[in-house]
């Protein structure tokens, strides 16, 4: 029926249907994964299927485009996160100045809820945690200060360029198909050429590439050369992490960094972001107030849009440290306890074995009238701790009295 | 928000959109698509008659003999249907960046939406540009050696014709990804729009210069049935149009919160 001449014009049409087959075959063979059935099935696909039908249906059904590893413990490739060295210079000592970043009567409104006159002053060279259970605004204010979103009044004033401004979203994404050092090295050119002038971000790294550097800080060093769509979550955010430090910005916004991350991963995070401290200036969400306490120098209290507090972490605590203690004593506790109630400033009640909790009238009296009834008695004390002495204790107490925006003694407004 | 990218940082931006298209199927499946349409239609055309033959059961169906024209013009008319969703849907892939919100923080508080739609809009249309290029040279190598010669100057014509209009699609879906976030969304708009303006074309006095008129130019130019005179007005609107709504495109992005 094809007459001869017409056969040159068959030819390109057959080598057209071999290399589909043909790239499909070699794509098979290098994917480590394949959707729906086994490999050995797709190739029968691709081989016994009418060419190219075969192959066409493997490339849009059989290919596996993102294999996420869901545990959140990472494979081996993964590493430590590096914190820089005491002695470590990272971009240099941030010198004292004004404020890093300052916003005044910042207002975001979705119609009820949002963002309401918010003023935040953010120290120079401060690790900054923005506490506030979920609603309240933490993500909203971040997106604002980064210049994501806009707001319907107020201003936003950073001291330093806007370039050297790095961001971290809650959830990173990147392209699947980029290895993680070109993810890292796209961050780092669109920083600017501060990033490319940088030194390495630790010590133990020095020696490395930038982008392989900022890999190692993030724990990610064994997976410069893997394809992101196979990272798990955790490293999908040490990767966000990674790039927010392959920029070498002055101020990092971190969105709920550790929200991903494995608790050695947490620890690993903090630590890190802890090691910044008076090298650059970090703004951290997080609803996890053990984790701002714990790196946290300077916090901020949103609850439905508003800010309740911002100052010192060590102030907000003493502001709310309630007049308890937990008093631990060797032996028999009864004979304190019973001096203990006959005082007219305590209150006492048992604690669990050896152990009393002592509610006074004040911080003043307690702290003299608990010693001296212990000696009166010949007591031996193990110990003597103001209870509930922690974030959340000064959190529940600040969000349970609705008090309006109110600045620790070493906070400003 | 004011961002500066040195060369470095602009020619990273490049580099990602090479490597969009040749680390994805995207590429193999815009040329695949394109060249297949090249060498299949030719094929078709020259055997119409002895295929009608064979699923006719007895009934006699005789067409003229196939013209060269006849044979590019199944190709172009193939490619303007499926070879353009393709291009639709893998330049729309590619300019809705802000569908994933972690990816667009990443990119937009590092690169202003010029800088990210430039490379994409560029990247998109020389793939689809070079697809339908590479397409159209294997039809008219088959058509050459099935059918007849076809005449260079009016293919390579009808070819530009053809490339203009690939290139007001792809302005016309970076609109499209400023109206919808999701990639099937700006898809589906991009080809509602792409499809409808050809109905518009049913207007004598508007068809002339509608951009899709420029589908046909291959076919039409070699025919004879049009000088290249006949295109210039559709050419030129296809030109400015794409300017215009690439730039409302931008504007529109710029303006979008993530």
């Amino acid at each position: 029926m094809i007459a001869p001449h017409a056969l040159p014009a068959l030819l390109p049409v057959l080598a057209l249907v071999a290399a589909i087959d043909a790239y499909c075959l070699v794509d098979l063979a290098r994917a480590p994964s394949v959707r729906f059935a086994p490999k050995l099935v797709w190739v029968l696909v691709i081989l016994l299927v009418s060419s190219p039908l075969g192959a066409l249906i493997y490339l849009f059904a059989g290919r596996d485009r993102a294999r996420p590893e869901h545990d959140g413990r990472d494979s081996g490739s993964r590493g430590p996160l590096a914190p820089p060295g005491p002695g470590e210079d990272l971009a240099g000592r941030v010198p004292p100045g004004p404020p890093a970043l300052t916003t005044t009567a910042l207002t975001r409104d979705y119609g009820g809820t949002g963002l309401f006159d918010v003023d935040l002053r953010i120290p120079r060279g401060s690790i900054y945690g923005l506490a506030g259970p979920n609603g309240a605004g933490k993500t909203t204010l971040l997106s604002l200060l980064a210049g994501l979103r806009h707001a319907d009044s107020g201003t936003v004033s950073l001291a330093i360029p806007r370039h050297r401004v790095a961001v971290c979203p809650d959830v990173p994404e990147f392209d699947g198909w980029l290895a993680a050092r070109e993810v890292v090295d796209l961050a780092r050119s669109l920083a600017g050429p501060a990033a490319s002038t940088s030194t390495s971000t630790s010590t133990s790294t020095s020696s490395l590439p930038p982008a392989d550097a900022a890999l190692a800080a993030a724990g990610l060093a064994g997976a410069a050369t893997r394809r992101v769509a196979g990272f798990s979550r955790g490293m999908i955010q040490r990767l966000g992490l990674a790039c927010a430090l392959a920029g070498d910005p002055e101020l990092l916004i971190l969105d709920e960094p550790a929200a991903a991350l494995d608790p050695a991963g947490r620890a690993e995070l903090l630590a890190l972001v802890a090691a910044m401290r008076g090298r650059r200036t970090v703004i951290f969400s997080s609803h996890i107030l053990a984790d701002v306490q714990r790196i946290a120098d300077h916090v901020g209290i949103l609850r439905d849009g508003r800010l309740l507090y911002q100052g010192p972490v060590r102030d907000l605590i003493d502001t709310y440290l309630q007049p308890r203690w937990l008093l631990r004593i060797a032996g028999d506790t009864a004979p304190v306890a019973a001096e203990l109630a006959a005082q007219p400033w305590a209150t006492v009640a048992a604690a669990g074995p050896g152990a009393l909790r002592v509610d006074a009238t004040s911080i003043e009296a307690g702290e003299r009238g608990i010693p001296a009834v212990v000696a009166a008695c010949g007591a031996r004390q193990v110990s003597c701790e103001p209870a509930d002495a922690d974030l959340e204790s000064a959190f529940l107490a600040l969000t349970a009295a609705s008090t309006p925006v109110s600045t620790g003694a070493g906070g400003q407004r | 928000m004011t961002i500066t990218l040195s060369p470095a940082a602009a020619r990273s931006l490049w580099l990602l959109e090479w490597r969009r298209l040749v680390r994805t199927p995207r590429a193999l499946a815009l040329a695949a698509v394109y060249v297949a349409f090249g060498l299949i239609e030719p094929l078709v055309t020259r055997y119409q008659n002895q295929l009608l033959r064979t699923v006719s059961h007895g009934v006699r169906i005789q067409l003229p003999p196939p013209a060269a024209p006849q044979a590019l013009g199944a190709y172009t008319s193939q490619v303007a249907t499926i070879g353009l969703v393709v291009v639709v849907a893998i330049a729309a892939s590619s300019l809705t960046f802000d569908t994933r919100h972690g990816l667009a923080v990443f990119l937009r508080s590092r690169a202003t939406v010029t800088q990210l739609v430039g490379p994409r809009f560029a990247a998109s249309a020389a793939a689809a540009a070079l697809a339908y290029l590479l397409g159209t040279l294997a039809a008219w190598y088959e058509t050459s050696l099935l059918i007849g010669p076809l005449p260079a100057g009016r293919v390579l014509a009808g070819m530009a014709c053809g490339v203009a209009y690939l290139a007001f699609a792809v302005a016309l879906t970076v609109l499209a990804a400023s109206v919808a976030r999701a990639t099937i969304g700006a898809t589906g708009i991009a080809l509602a729009v792409l499809l409808l303006i050809p109905v518009a074309g049913a207007i004598r006095v508007i068809g002339r210069w509608l951009p899709s008129s420029l589908v046909g130019a291959p076919a039409g130019l070699t025919g004879g049935a049009h000088p290249l005179s006949y295109y210039a007005p559709a050419l030129i609107v296809t030109v400015v149009a794409s300017g215009a709504i690439m730039a409302a495109g931008i504007l529109r992005l710029r303006n979008r919160e993530i």
